[in-house]
C-alpha cells in the first residue's frame, strides 16, 4: 500500500471501492471477489424450464457465459450448460441470436 | 423397469384449441394403452419461439410428466414424430434428478434442524429467517413442476 501523499495531482482522489482502483502503481487491485450463485442461493435445481434464470448466464448473443466471468463454480456449471442446452433444443433459449 | 419421464412438445401455433386439446387427450389415452401412468399434464399456452421453426415464430408448448418403460417412450416419440401438428418434443427421464433433488433437500432440512436445535438461545432472530430460506423451494416459473 504506496502513499500517494507527495504527489500533487491524483493525491486525494484514490478510488475506494469498485471492481478496480489505481492500477498506476504495482499491482494494486480491488477486485470483488466471485461467488457462485447457485450455491449463495442454495438453488439445488438448475432447471432446463426457468428460461428467466438461464437468461442470466447466456450473453447477448446467446453463448453461455463462460465460469471465468460469472464465477458459477464448477459443479453448477456443468448442470447450468446441460440445461441450456436442452432449453436450446426445444426453442425456449436462442443456439444463436439472429440479426 | 419404469422410468420417470418429462416429455416437452410444441404444437403449431395455427392449431385451434380444441385441436390441441383433442391431442393432448389423445396421446394421454396412447400412454396409458402403453402400459405408462401420466402423472401430470401442463398446458404452457402460446409461447415465442427462440427461434423459427419450419417458419413458425411461435407455439404452443405442453408438458407430460408420466412413468414409463423405456420401449414405451420409444414408441411414444415415434407418435410425436408422425403427430403433424408438433413441432418439436424433447424427452428428459427425471427420476435420478428428482432422486438427487430429495436427497440434498433432506440433507438440508437435517442440517437446519440440527443447527435451529443446537443453538436456541443465541442468535434467536436469525434462526426462523435461515431455517425458512432453506425449506422455501427457488422461485419457478409457472408450468415447472415442483418435486414430486
Amino acid at each position: 500500500m504506496a502513499e500517494s501523499k507527495g504527489r500533487p495531482g491524483s493525491a486525494g482522489q484514490r478510488p475506494t471501492g469498485g471492481d478496480k482502483a489505481v492500477a498506476t502503481q504495482k499491482k494494486q487491485y480491488f477486485r470483488r471477489k466471485k461467488v457462485c450463485r447457485f450455491c449463495v442461493e442454495k438453488i439445488d435445481d438448475i432447471n432446463y424450464k426457468d428460461v428467466k434464470m438461464l437468461h442470466a448466464f447466456v450473453a447477448e448473443r446467446g453463448k453461455i457465459i463462460p465460469r471465468r466471468i460469472s464465477g458459477v463454480c464448477a459443479p453448477h456449471q456443468r448442470r447450468l450448460t446441460d440445461a441450456i442446452k436442452k432449453a436450446r433444443n426445444i426453442a425456449l433459449l436462442p443456439f444463436a441470436a439472429q440479426f | 423397469m419404469t422410468r420417470i419421464y418429462e416429455e416437452l412438445f410444441i404444437v403449431k401455433p395455427d392449431a385451434a384449441e380444441e385441436e390441441v386439446d383433442a391431442l393432448i387427450e389423445q396421446l394421454k389415452t396412447q400412454l396409458t394403452n402403453l402400459g405408462a401412468t401420466v402423472d401430470k399434464v401442463d398446458k404452457w399456452g402460446k409461447r415465442r419461439l427462440a427461434y423459427r421453426v419450419d417458419k413458425y415464430r411461435e407455439g404452443t408448448y405442453v408438458l407430460f410428466q408420466f412413468t414409463a418403460s423405456p420401449e414405451s417412450v420409444k414408441e411414444f416419440e415415434r407418435r410425436l414424430r408422425v403427430a403433424d401438428v408438433v413441432l418439436k418434443f424433447l424427452t428428459v427421464r427425471i427420476d435420478e434428478t428428482l432422486k438427487r433433488l430429495d436427497k440434498r433437500k433432506k440433507e438440508r432440512d437435517k442440517r437446519a434442524a440440527k443447527r435451529a436445535a443446537a443453538a436456541p438461545a443465541g442468535p434467536a432472530p436469525a434462526q426462523p429467517s435461515l431455517a425458512q430460506q432453506m425449506t422455501e423451494s427457488p422461485a419457478v416459473m409457472p408450468g415447472v413442476p415442483k418435486e414430486a
